[in-house]
């Protein structure tokens, strides 16, 4: 069974606690996203989990064994991260080539991941002249060097244009329906939604929500907004349902956890006639700020995308 | 540990400094023997210095080789700085996440670039020798019979050289201080140490490195070239030995601290 269990991980750098106690599995079948602001721990644990920094405590295993006990590594596990190196004179193909050969992976399959990344046109190129997207067409190629069972990808879609963000999505769902084990990092819940079935997010360091996403849909709030004939009976009703009701002027009702459709149901069953009905959901942007903004300082939720911040307010006070 | 050493000499050969060295060394090789050649030894005002085309004047011209040791130190020194510098150690110590077969890897490679090193400089060497022969200075034979005499030595201190590169550089990491600190060790402290404690300064790097270079010279003195001229060497397998453990030790504990640490 290909996994990734992290047990107990904890990492301090001098003063700074960078992983807190922090415990999770990734299963094969599944794409994790490995959620968090920035700071939160995310680079570090991977890189605990590739053998490349070492816990202060706990532990992390690829398959049942540390990384460092695997045989052929690079058979097993394949690895995108944010600042792994290059030789600039070096063209891309030999650098491949000179990775490849620590694990006896033919140059057949330097040429194939170069194909599936769409270098294949400059794999004979140096890489000092390549474009940060290009650089991170190569970390990925790297990483499907050895067809592994399992893949950690640290921020992959940084620097790719929307075609190859689009791209690298398919091909990690397809790479997981594969039944491997396919672990992913960014900054972002609602980009990597699109493209993950279960969800760790941390914040400085400790786990700070987990589950599958559709669990994560079901903890969104949101709110229902009607306008309705008579609005005082429609309010009555939904309290009566057990909805926190709120009054809008004259006509208008706001219902909160609750859906459009049990909210038409009731409106139906009791003859309410209704002039307008609208609804408002939680973005999962918003969940996941909630989920991170208890413990993350004010500036980091601020510097959130899109006046995030503010969005949050809105929904704190609806 | 065969593909580790593949792998090595492959990122080797795909980077263009590797030659760059090579081409810087055949240059040095060039301009110190031919300099030495050239100087007339008649307007030299130190009447020991031996008679143009003797075979101890040959001897001292085909010393020149010598600097090719700085290089070999330089090469075994970018293995693994280099990918400190380049993070490229991030990917090699993925694919290879037992440190330590990584270094003994760079270790074996060194050893054969520093071979690789002391064949161009041998190369430049003799088409001066042969320079020689040709304007008549010297007969063929006595060039050659020096010639032997030399490269030898020269080509082992290179090859243990190259292995001491990776050793300091695996201990010290940083690109630049490593080569700073070995020239530097090499060039000045050790001279320095030779004139205050002879007796210490033969179990130097510095010291080793030139019982090597005597190797089948025969003892013949090599005062002419480093500044230790007061030092006593050691046998020249023994210098193999010391010059051999220095790498070792010095890669060990590269692996022992620096090479642990985390790679972030
Ligand atoms: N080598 C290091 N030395 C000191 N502190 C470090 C080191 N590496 C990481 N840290 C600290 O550990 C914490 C976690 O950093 P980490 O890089 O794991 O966060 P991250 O979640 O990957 O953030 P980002 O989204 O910005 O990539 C930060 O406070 C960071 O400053
Ligand atoms: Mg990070």
């Amino acid at each position: 069974m290909a996994s990734i269990e992290v047990q107990g991980l904890t990492k301090r750098f001098g003063d700074v606690l960078a992983v807190d106690d922090l415990s999770f599995t990734a299963h094969e079948g599944t794409v994790t996203g490995f959620l968090g602001p920035n700071g939160a721990g995310k680079t570090t644990t991977l890189r605990i989990v590739l053998g490349l920094v070492r816990p202060s405590s706990g532990r992390a295993l690829v398959n049942g064994r540390p990384y460092d006990e695997l045989p052929d590594a690079m058979r097993v596990v394949g690895a995108v991260l944010e600042s792994s190196g290059f030789h600039p004179a070096r063209t891309a193909r030999d650098h491949l080539r000179s990775i490849a050969m620590v694990d006896g992976i033919p140059v057949r399959r330097v040429d194939e991941v170069l194909e599936t990344v769409g270098l294949a046109a400059d794999a004979r190129r140096r890489v000092g002249g390549y474009s940060m997207g290009m650089r991170q067409r190569l970390e990925l190629a790297r990483a499907l060097l050895g067809d592994p069972e399992v893949l950690i990808l640290d921020e992959p879609a940084n620097g790719l244009d929307p075609q190859g963000i689009a791209w690298l999505r398919g091909f990690l769902r397809w790479y997981a329906s594969l039944g491997r084990v396919v672990l992913i990092s960014s900054h972002l819940l609602a980009e990597a939604a699109q493209t993950v079935d279960e969800v760790i997010v941390v914040n400085h360091g400790r786990m700070a929500g987990a589950g599958s996403l559709t669990e994560l849909r079901a903890r969104q709030g949101g709110s229902v907004r009607v306008r309705a004939l008579d609005p005082d009976r429609l309010a009555g009703l939904l309290a009566d349902a057990g909805f926190a009701v709120r009054r809008q002027g004259e006509e208008v009702v706001e219902a909160t956890g609750t859906t459009a459709e049990s909210v038409g149901r009731l409106m139906a069953e009791h003859g309410v006639v209704v002039l307008e009905m609208t609804t408002e959901g939680e973005s999962l942007e918003e969940l996941f700020f909630e989920m991170t903004a208890g413990r993350a300082p004010d500036g980091l939720v601020r510097a959130g995308p899109n006046g995030a911040a503010g969005a949050k307010a809105e929904v704190g006070t609806a | 540990m065969i593909r580790l050493v593949r792998a090595e000499v492959f990122k080797l050969r795909t980077v263009w400094s590797t030659w760059l060295m090579l081409g810087i060394t055949a240059l040095l090789v060039i301009f110190v023997t031919g300099l030495t050649a050239s100087v007339s030894p008649d307007r030299r005002a130190v009447t020991s210095f031996p008679a143009r085309g003797s075979a101890a004047w040959l001897d001292i011209v085909f010393s020149g080789m010598t600097v090719a040791v700085y290089l070999a130190i330089v090469l075994g020194a970018v293995m693994i700085t280099g990918e400190h510098r380049h993070k490229t150690i991030t990917p090699t110590f993925l694919a290879e996440p037992r440190r330590g077969r990584t270094v003994a890897a760079k270790l074996v490679v060194a050893l054969g670039g520093g071979l690789v090193v002391a064949v161009v400089a041998g190369f430049v060497a003799l088409g001066v020798g042969l320079v020689l022969v040709g304007v008549g200075v010297a007969p063929l034979g006595a060039v050659l019979t020096e010639y032997r005499h030399v490269w030898p030595g020269v080509a082992a201190a290179c090859v243990l050289y190259g292995a001491y590169g990776v050793g300091l550089g695996a201990l010290l990491k940083n690109q630049v201080v490593t080569i700073v600190v070995a020239l530097v060790a090499i060039a000045i402290v050790e001279p320095i140490i030779g004139l205050v404690a002879p007796a210490a300064a033969r179990w130097l790097p510095g010291s080793a490195a030139q019982a090597l270079e005597s190797l089948a010279a025969n003892a013949r003195s090599h005062a002419a070239f480093g500044g230790s001229g007061g030092v006593h060497l050691v046998v020249w397998w023994v210098g193999a030995l010391l010059l051999v453990g220095y790498g070792v030790v010095l890669a060990a504990l590269g692996s022992l601290t620096t090479l642990r640490a985390d790679v972030t």
